[in-house]
């Protein structure tokens, strides 16, 4: 994951309350709610930041170990990207 | 212009129109004024029966043709689509028993429905209202709505959680609706609006609004109990009252944009009730 970014899928409306995000998909208009870590990550999911770089961020944040933040933020980010939440691009996205 | 003076015959302009008079009704729900306009005769009275409550005066924001066309191609029963239809803002909302487009930027469209049937008009004006409520804004909530004492309270809960006993259990409330209530937003203020859309209550809301006081997510309990809700959790539980089936990101971003300024708007709370009146000296105290 550490040579990837991470990007909000563009169709998803959220909001923040208490340090968890509340967010809600259009296509499905599922609703999705995330925990103080996820929420962290999906703020950071602007599509230029390196996952590498966000993980090092929440081992900071929230003193995790590194090993246990990169292998925590990975299934993460895999079930966003199932849940149709978080797209992964191999190269970073332009920003808007 | 008096209620009354809502109800007018047109001429008929095309020659399709000119097989009958057309009649053109003016409702409003919510401050939102549309004329609808219709060629079948049987259509204008189911209207012109079904929303009395809601019949009005003045200029019409909205311009919506209703007809009958029994070679409307059937969708799936019950399920509702609405997608865009070429332009952004054009949208073709299509159920087993009507299909309809609506414009939200020139604020008109057109109806067909199988056929001349109250429960199509109803489900159509249901799903439009969501869709024209946006600009107010406003949303359309699965709740019961009462106002008391000069303030509306918002029950929100789906079907089976109480809507419509906790209405029956409050005579000397007014009603605004048992089923689909309207909440509108402005300056951080919220409304809740009557509504003609009823649940088993079978009646109409008056059609009067007030100020939104307090809003309740329904639970049944053993006991009346009120607990405040924090707005994160108060706006997952709004939203999943929230009827609207727009899959725009543009749009479902409005919805969520109204349901979060609602719920920093006004206190939310959790209440777990028995079917009896007792839960109002607890709703008149919070």
């Amino acid at each position: 994951m550490s040579d990837r970014y991470v990007v909000r899928n563009p169709e998803t409306a959220w909001r923040v309350y208490d340090g968890q995000a509340v967010i809600l998909l259009a296509g499905d208009s599922t609703l999705n709610t995330l925990n103080a870590v996820g929420t962290y990550i999906w703020r950071e999911a602007d599509g230029t930041t390196p996952v590498s770089a966000i993980v090092a961020r929440v081992c900071e944040e929230f003193e995790v170990e590194p090993a246990q933040a990169e292998r925590d933020s990975a299934d993460f980010i895999d079930k966003l990207c199932q849940r149709g939440l978080l797209m992964v691009t191999e190269s970073p996205q332009e920003r808007r | 212009m008096g209620r009354d003076d809502a109800v007018g015959t047109v001429k008929p302009t095309s020659p399709a129109a000119a097989r009958g008079a057309q009649t053109e009704l003016s409702l409003a729900i919510a401050g939102v004024r549309a004329a609808i306009v219709m060629r079948d005769a049987t259509l204008a009275d189911i209207v012109r029966q079904r929303y009395k409550g809601f019949l009005s005066g003045g200029k019409p924001r909205w311009r919506i043709a209703l007809d009958v066309d029994t070679v409307v191609p059937p969708a799936v029963p019950g399920d509702v689509v609405v997608r865009r239809d070429g332009h952004p803002a054009r949208l073709a909302v299509e159920r087993g028993d009507f299909s309809a487009i609506l414009d939200l930027d020139r604020r008109c469209g057109r109806v067909a429905l199988n056929a001349p049937n109250e429960f199509s008009i109803d489900s159509f004006l249901r799903i439009a209202c969501t869709l024209a409520l946006l600009d107010v804004p406003g949303l359309v909530v699965h709740a019961a709505s009462l106002i008391r004492g000069d303030k509306a309270y918002l029950f929100c809960g789906r079907s089976g959680a109480g809507k419509t006993t906790l209405t029956r259990l409050s005579p000397d409330a007014t009603l605004l609706s048992d089923e689909l209530s309207i909440v509108t937003m402005s300056n951080g203020h919220a409304r809740c609006h009557g509504t003609p859309f009823w649940g088993e209550l079978a009646r109409a809301g008056e059609d009067r609004c007030a100020p939104l006081h307090a809003v309740f997510f329904l639970h049944h309990g053993g006991r009346h109990t009120v607990e405040a809700v924090r707005p994160g959790d108060a706006l997952k539980q709004l939203l999943s009252t929230v009827l609207f089936f727009a899959r725009e990101p543009e749009l479902t971003a409005r919805v969520l944009g109204i349901a979060s300024n609602l719920v920093e708007s006004v206190p939310c709370f959790d209440l777990h009730f028995r079917p009896d009146a007792g839960f109002w000296e607890l709703v008149d105290h919070v």
